[in-house]
């Protein structure tokens, strides 16, 4: 899913295949007060397409931020971070891994593949709403290398 | 005429003396007191030996095997002959003139003189020792038997040597025994010569073949093998001479009836006095059930082994799985609270509370579930020493704010060094701790920590405090997952902790349990295995 790039709203890849949690990540931001332009991928395969398109095309605009789900369908969110760190374009951009994994060896492992932040979904609204400032925080950090 | 009549006196006297000596002499003769007479002829002294009708007799006597000995009443020995004084070690001369019961010893005295008591009625016959003259005893036969001679009463004895007979009864018995023990053990034990044919075999043996076996060839009779073929009798031999035995070797072997046996083969050479082989004993164990019986324990444990990694799998897969919709559960409710609260009537607010109440209860269950299925999981590599004094100190460190609030006083012995992961051990003092707080009651919690060790290298830890205890009752209860005594409003948590301590201590093979009165605090203890016996230097 893809909405049309809009270049006073933020960019986000959103790698995610739950509705429901979808529907947080966009309350999140909301809440935050972000606009943004969305890239949704509910795959990972869908996800790699859509990194070779901005590689092989320059002309197609670079998320900003991305949001990567790490227990997607079809590929693991390690190779999707992988990709992500071999692209020429997106080597940079922030990635943040959202998990509801409590294994420090999976956060270990993505921070070495290059993650910038990892975010365990929480089980109350308050606590994942939180992912709004986060995202708001790796965007205004990544700014100054763009 | 006067001398005349004189010479004719003294003549008729020398004449009587004469005829006197010579009935003598005829007398000693007709008595059997005279070898060999004398005669003075023209060419001097003549021997003639005199052979009366005995003789023969006399000759059998002294060349017979058996010792004869005449005795009279008292014991005094009249007569014997070379064999009796060969028997003793003592020779004729001195044996004659002697006392019998010299040749006698004090244990057979009695039975000497109860023979000696029967030959009165003629004869009588028993065995005995005789000490002979080096002091070792000879087993005899003795007969004795009533020998009137010249109105006297005395007594003959016939005295047969034992020693061969004895001799060969013992090889006879030990051979017997032998075979009793081939026939009786309940290994099959086969004796081979060095060509390979079976010159023993015990029942247990036979039964092996299943036919009696007996001067068959080894290898056909018992058609063994290794995985290296056949074990033939050249390659058992060779391999007797060269290791000098084969102690418990593995083979198998199926019979021309088709049954399948395991086998341990054992094999001891057989070294003539010139270290020639003359064959071996062999003993093949049938371990046929005993090999069935771990195979099945193999298998059992491999599918016990899956099972449990199943279900560790299903208890994470469920776990874990579960988390994700009930993550959706507990925060939509909270979205719905958001906002509709105060928009629904008072009891659809109180619904949608506890909702998100039992959402949270169960994400918590879950979560401490997931906890518990890995809490033995081993982290990477063997479980090092690891100090427990440290470990302790590490983790009173977390409780520091909990202490100074509760105005808690923590004491703790020397503590040893442990074989265990440092991640299980400061699980345990933090859950046992832990617990401690939670169930300290009105005082002030005091808390002791110390270490006993045992024989058997393991150490038991005790955790004391005096807190509110825990009733008899309940003892075994408390380390049951989810097993709680207090409800919720009074005492928070799952009753996860002591069931997570119980599987890290099991998983060390050691033991937990808590000694304790209801109102009187409690003492958990837990055994842990030592990496040494003294004490580490805290």
């Amino acid at each position: 899913m893809t909405e049309g790039a809009q270049p006073d709203r933020l960019s986000l890849l959103l790698v995610e295949d739950s509705p429901a949690d979808v529907y947080l990540v966009r309350e999140a931001m909301r809440r935050e007060g972000l606009r943004v332009h969305w890239d949704i991928a509910d795959d990972g395969e869908w996800a790699i397409r859509m990194i070779d398109e901005v590689d092989s095309n320059a002309s197609t605009p670079c998320p900003d931020v991305m949001l990567l789900d790490l227990n997607v369908p079809r590929c693991t969110g390690d190779e999707v971070l992988e990709r992500i760190r071999r692209s020429p374009r997106l080597a940079h951009t922030p990635v943040v891994i959202m998990t509801s994994s409590e294994s420090l060896d999976d956060r270990d492992r993505l921070m070495k593949l290059g993650a910038t932040e990892y975010f365990r979904k929480p089980s109350n609204l308050r606590e994942f709403m939180k992912l709004g400032r986060l995202v708001r925080e790796v965007h205004e950090r990544s700014v100054p290398l763009k | 005429m006067q001398v005349s009549e004189k010479n004719q006196v003294e003549r008729i006297a020398e004449l009587e003396q004469r005829l006197a000596e010579a009935e003598e002499t005829l007398e000693a003769i007709r008595q059997g007191d005279v070898d060999a007479v004398v005669i003075n002829g023209p060419t001097g002294e003549q021997v003639y030996a005199l052979e009366g009708p005995d003789h023969p007799y006399r000759i059998l006597v002294e060349e017979m095997h058996q010792g004869t000995v005449t005795l009279d009443p008292d014991g005094l020995v009249l007569y014997c002959n070379r064999q009796f004084a060969a028997m003793v070690q003592t020779p004729v001369e001195s044996v004659i003139g002697s006392q019998i019961h010299q040749y006698l010893t004090q244990d057979d005295a009695a039975a000497f003189s109860a023979l000696i008591a029967a030959a009165a009625g003629g004869h009588s016959q028993g065995e005995l020792n005789l000490l002979a003259g080096n002091d070792q005893l000879v087993p005899v036969l003795l007969s004795l038997n009533k020998l009137e001679v010249s109105g006297i009463q005395n007594l003959c004895a016939v005295i047969t040597d034992l020693t061969e007979a004895r001799r060969n009864e013992a090889i006879v018995k030990e051979e017997q025994l032998s075979r009793l023990i081939l026939e009786q053990t309940a290994e099959p034990v086969i004796v081979i010569d060095a060509r390979g044919k079976i010159l023993r075999a015990g029942e247990a043996a036979r039964r092996l073949a299943g036919s009696n076996v007996l001067f068959q060839d080894f290898g056909v009779a018992f058609p063994i093998f290794d995985q290296d073929g056949p074990v033939t009798v050249s390659r058992l031999v060779s391999d007797v001479r060269s290791q000098n035995a084969l102690r418990s070797v593995e083979v198998n072997m199926s019979t021309r009836e088709g049954r399948a046996y395991a086998l341990l083969l054992s094999a001891s050479p057989l070294w003539s006095p010139g270290r020639e082989l003359l064959g071996c004993v062999l003993t093949l164990t049938d371990i046929t059930g005993r090999k069935r019986a771990e195979e099945a324990l193999a298998r059992q444990a491999e599918q016990l082994a899956q099972s449990n990694s199943d279900l560790r799998q299903f208890a994470y897969s469920a776990s874990h799985d579960l988390q994700e919709p009930l993550r959706h559960l507990a925060i939509y409710t909270e979205l719905l609270q958001q906002r509709y609260a105060g928009k629904l009537d008072p009891e659809a607010d109180q619904f949608i509370e506890r909702t998100i109440d039992a959402a949270h209860r169960m994400e918590r269950l879950l979560r401490d579930l997931l906890a518990y299925t890995h809490a033995a999981d081993a982290p990477q590599g063997d479980a090092a020493s690891v100090d427990a004094n440290s470990v302790l100190a590490k983790v009173l460190a977390t409780f520091e704010q909990h202490i100074a609030k509760e105005n808690a006083v923590i004491t703790s012995g020397p503590l040893p060094v442990l074989c265990v992961h440092e991640v299980h051990l400061s699980q345990l003092f933090q859950n046992l701790i832990s617990n401690s707080f939670k169930y300290h009651g009105n005082a002030p919690l005091k808390l002791h920590i110390w270490a006993d060790g045992a024989d058997d290298g393991t150490w038991r830890l005790s955790v004391e405090d005096n807190g509110i205890g825990i009733d008899g009752r309940y003892h075994q209860q408390v380390f049951g997952l989810f097993k709680r005594l207090h409800g919720s409003s009074r005492y928070t948590g799952n009753g996860i902790g002591l069931a997570i301590c119980q599987k890290i201590v099991q998983r060390y093979g050691g033991k937990i349990w808590v000694e304790s009165t209801s109102g009187e605090g409690s003492i958990f203890r837990f055994t842990l295995p030592g990496k040494e016996s003294a004490h580490a230097k805290a």
